[in-house]
């Protein structure tokens, strides 16, 4: 597993988490959740793209793809919940980490919405 | 078989009338990604030729329709961003996240154009005498040159060409034979905007095409950005040739760190500024003076995280530091380090030697720190362009300002504290184009003019900002009096 050490690494793991819970939704027919996903993913691409400022790319440590893994094989209703948790972490730690504050709020929203989610 | 590259004069893609190619690498795998026609004067003649037919035409189309253009254009970069970063990694070797930043700062300066209908307005007084108004107009001039590096393959270009067009002038852009195929990337979206042919050209090669830039007669502006020697003998060429030029040279920026600065934070920034597109920046911070105690501190911090940087190909999005751009730049900066340590100064970090497992014949220089550094040596006076930061200890405030001072160059300079009179004080005081107050990069947003001072800018106005709409417009001045 690769290390979240960079902006553009921890937007891309961002974009591609939310692809994955998009598929996973569509797949258990969750069709709302599917589109809030997408919704999620087109901001955190637009984010990677508009935010990025060159000037002030710092190095990021302490964050690992490994510690953010989504089990999508099980549908039941309490593995929904876990990974709705996962995901409500890994924006939970990764957010403060950015410098930018446009994309550390995207981050947060995202989060929230996760752990909304994960309460429901 | 690699691209050969071809030239875009008149609206169409054409083969250089030479028949020399020079390789274009990718400096992590060294694959060849296209062959770049070395073009020649008659190339060069074949543009401005072009760009000066176009010019009647394109100066006459409403200032509101050319501005409409760069909305057009804004759109097309936004959907191929991922193709011209991942474009400007390969060719040039710095990271994901820095070439992103790039495309985004080129996409700022089409944003600055932009505004160019509000920009050119201009003032006028009526009754100066009775019955006589005077007004001023700015009008474009004709046909406008750019000479641009390998460190910012999109970016700089960006900089002069959508105001200089939206201006009402026509272009010819002549970019790095190391890194012409992001530009080639870009005319291919400026052609599909269905410009009037001729109004935008691209002349590849090296120094026959930019010699034949700087003396022909039909080009009425050049801008360059390079290293100070080039940027030098490009004013002095372009200015007797009858041009207006704006020449940005190289640099050797300093940052100074208050012993009341924030360490952590500040060494983290720093790294960004020192070994951000492997220090290939005339932005880069190349020599911290560590101010009393915050010397010691600095130099710690800095050992610590640096440790941490991790280098490798730019296309792997958890590299933080990409390569050089040749092995003739590797084997410089390797030398230059060298002849720091010959000359008194300390390796705390060696960046010499480096290999990326999978990247082995890749150009890769480590990051680098010298310590016990004087202003006197090599090293803190030349410039590197290469991730080495140098060290030097200034017992006070006043010192270290007169060190950065006693440099010849004089793009930015940095200063780290919390106390708001050291940075005033550094502001007035320091002798650079571009001050940072706790930001290592200084570099201005497209609607400030990029800052130069001494030998780091030959010229009167510089490159974007209110400058540039100077630079690409001529002001005519009209007394009128009706019977």
């Amino acid at each position: 597993m690769a290390s979240l050490n960079t902006f553009g690494a921890i937007l891309t793991h961002a974009i591609n988490l939310e692809t994955a819970l998009r598929d996973y939704y569509q797949r258990i027919g969750k069709a709302d959740r599917a589109k809030a996903a997408d919704k999620r993913r087109q901001t955190m691409e637009r984010i990677r793209r508009e935010t990025v400022l060159e000037i002030t790319l710092e190095p990021i440590d302490g964050l690992d793809e490994a510690d953010y893994v989504l089990d999508l094989s099980d549908s039941s209703e309490a593995a929904q919940q876990a990974v709705e948790e996962s995901a409500a972490r890994f924006y939970r730690d990764v957010a403060p980490k950015i410098n930018v504050r446009q994309a550390q709020r995207a981050l947060e929203r995202a989060g929230k919405e996760h752990q909304e989610l994960a309460n429901s | 078989m690699p691209e050969k590259l071809k030239n875009y004069i008149g609206g169409e893609w054409v083969e250089s009338a030479t028949d020399k190619y020079v390789p274009v690498y990718n400096p992590a795998t060294c694959e060849v990604l296209a062959e770049c026609p070395e073009s020649t004067a008659e190339d060069v003649d074949k543009a401005v030729r072009a760009a000066a037919e176009a010019f009647p035409e394109w100066r006459s189309t409403p200032v509101l329709s050319r501005a409409q253009y760069m909305h057009h254009f804004k759109n097309l970069i936004e959907e191929r961003f991922e193709d011209l970063a991942r474009c400007i990694v390969e060719e040039n070797g710095k990271t994901l996240d820095e070439a992103r930043g790039e495309v985004r700062r080129g996409i700022e300066s089409v944003d600055f154009a932009m505004g160019v209908p509000f920009l050119m307005r201009n003032d006028g007084v009526e009754d100066l005498s009775s019955g006589i108004d005077e007004s001023t107009v700015r009008q474009p001039v004709g046909v406008f040159a750019a000479i641009t590096p390998f460190n910012f393959p999109m970016m700089v270009p960006l900089w002069f060409l959508p105001t200089a067009i939206t201006c009402g002038n026509t272009y010819i852009m002549k970019p790095s034979p190391q890194t012409p195929i992001s530009m080639k990337l870009t005319y291919e979206l400026l052609d599909e905007l269905d410009l009037p042919e001729g109004v935008v050209n691209l002349v590849h090669g090296g120094i026959a095409a930019a010699d034949a830039i700087l003396k022909h007669p039909g080009i009425a502006g050049i801008s360059f950005v390079g290293s100070s020697p080039v940027a030098k003998k490009v004013y002095e060429v372009g200015t007797a040739h009858g041009k207006r030029v704006q020449a940005q040279g190289g640099a050797k920026n300093y940052i100074a760190v208050m012993p009341d600065a924030d360490i952590e934070s500040s060494v983290r920034n720093i790294l960004g500024a020192a070994y951000g597109c492997a220090g290939q920046r005339c932005l880069a911070a190349a020599v911290a003076v560590g101010v009393g105690d915050a010397y010691d501190k600095l130099r710690d911090e800095l050992v610590k995280q640096v440790q941490n940087l991790r280098v490798g190909y730019g296309l792997d999005e958890t590299t933080q530091m990409g390569t050089v751009i040749s092995t003739q730049a590797k084997e410089r900066i390797e030398r230059l380090i060298q002849q720091g340590v010959d000359e008194g100064a300390a390796v705390v970090v060696d960046g010499r030697n480096l290999t990326v497992e999978g990247y082995e014949n890749g150009t890769f220089v480590g990051p680098t720190i010298l310590e016990n550094v004087t202003p006197d040596m090599t090293v803190a006076r030349e410039e590197i362009f290469g991730p080495v930061l140098a060290l030097i200890k200034a017992n006070s405030f006043e010192e270290a300002v007169d060190l950065i001072n006693g440099s010849s160059y004089g793009n930015a300079a940095s200063i780290f504290t919390s106390s708001g009179k050291y940075a005033r004080e550094f502001k007035y005081h320091v002798r650079a184009g571009n001050i940072g107050v706790n930001i290592g990069v200084a570099a201005p947003s497209a609607s400030f003019p990029f800052g130069g001072q001494k030998d780091s800018f030959f010229g009167d106005l510089h490159g974007q900002g209110s400058d540039s709409i100077e630079f690409f417009t001529d002001r005519k001045i009209v007394i009128e009096r009706w019977f």
